[in-house]
């Protein structure tokens, strides 16, 4: 925290160089928080790449006494991602991913395809729950940052992430018969 | 393999992200083009509103300037239809 404080300090006294260091700390959790919002592995980078250039720009604006860089950063491309996600218009239905309950029971379910079926049912859980679940339990964020990028409270976010893991256990259940 | 071993395994897959070799130079290099675009473009009219918005002094200046130029105007149309 602090050591990002001096990074953020040098930054806006005009030592560019130093976003290198808030770049190559947030470049993997970033892009897989977006790449699991939007599911569009294409344009995840180039989505990143605007939330990296926006959080540069706006820079002189973030508040340590407000929030944590991370929380603030997370916010930012959170925002992108729904914004990116509207302007596909990927919540129309017509586009939704298929539910994965089409399945032979009689199939041998491998790992890549039970992954690939997990990843399906995130995908078909309410927009809330899945970017509360992919931050709590991918990101590894606290719930708290989670409340404050959200703009929810804290029983909301706990509710959110329980009703989503709820979800995917019970499709992993049903999954998992499958499997051999 | 059970379940939760599934479950875990599959958000320790989720959590492991390929990020492009270049990204890091890509945001950079659209940072110093930036930094460099707002060197160059000062004297272009968008920039300059810009600059002056930041500075309340700037603006004042500006204001005050217009302010100037509208009395002098007013000042010499009263002076041509009066002494002229």
């Amino acid at each position: 925290m602090a050591l990002e404080t001096e990074v953020i300090r040098r930054i806006l006294e005009g030592d560019i160089e130093s976003f290198r260091f808030l770049l190559e700390r947030y470049e993997k959790p970033v892009i897989s928080m977006i790449r699991s919002i939007t599911d569009d592995r294409e344009s995840c980078e180039d989505i990143a790449q605007d939330v990296f250039f926006t959080v540069y720009k706006k820079l002189a604006s973030f508040d340590p006494a407000r929030s944590d860089f991370s929380t603030w950063l997370f916010t930012i491309a959170r925002n992108k991602s729904l914004n990116a996600l509207k302007k596909k218009r990927v919540f129309s239905a017509s586009e939704l991913p298929e539910r994965t309950d089409q399945t032979n029971p009689s199939d041998c379910l491998t790992q890549k395809e039970l992954f690939e079926r997990l990843d399906g049912e995130l995908q078909v859980l309410p927009s809330r729950q899945r970017r509360a679940f992919v931050m709590a339990e991918i990101e590894k964020l606290s719930y708290e940052q989670i409340a404050q990028i959200e703009g929810a409270r804290l029983g909301t976010i706990k509710s959110r992430i329980n009703r989503a893991k709820k979800k995917l256990r019970s499709a992993l259940a049903e999954l998992d018969g499958e499997a051999v | 393999m059970k379940s939760e071993e599934i479950y875990h395994a599959w958000k320790e897959q989720k959590s492991r992200v390929e990020v492009g070799a270049d990204f890091c130079d890509s945001v950079m290099d659209q940072i110093y083009r930036y930094e460099g675009g707002k060197k160059m473009s000062l004297f272009k009219s968008y920039r300059l509103i810009e600059v002056v918005s930041a500075y309340p002094v700037a603006k004042a200046a500006v204001i005050a300037a217009g302010a100037l130029i509208g009395l002098g105007r007013v000042a010499f149309m009263v002076h041509i239809l009066l002494f002229t």
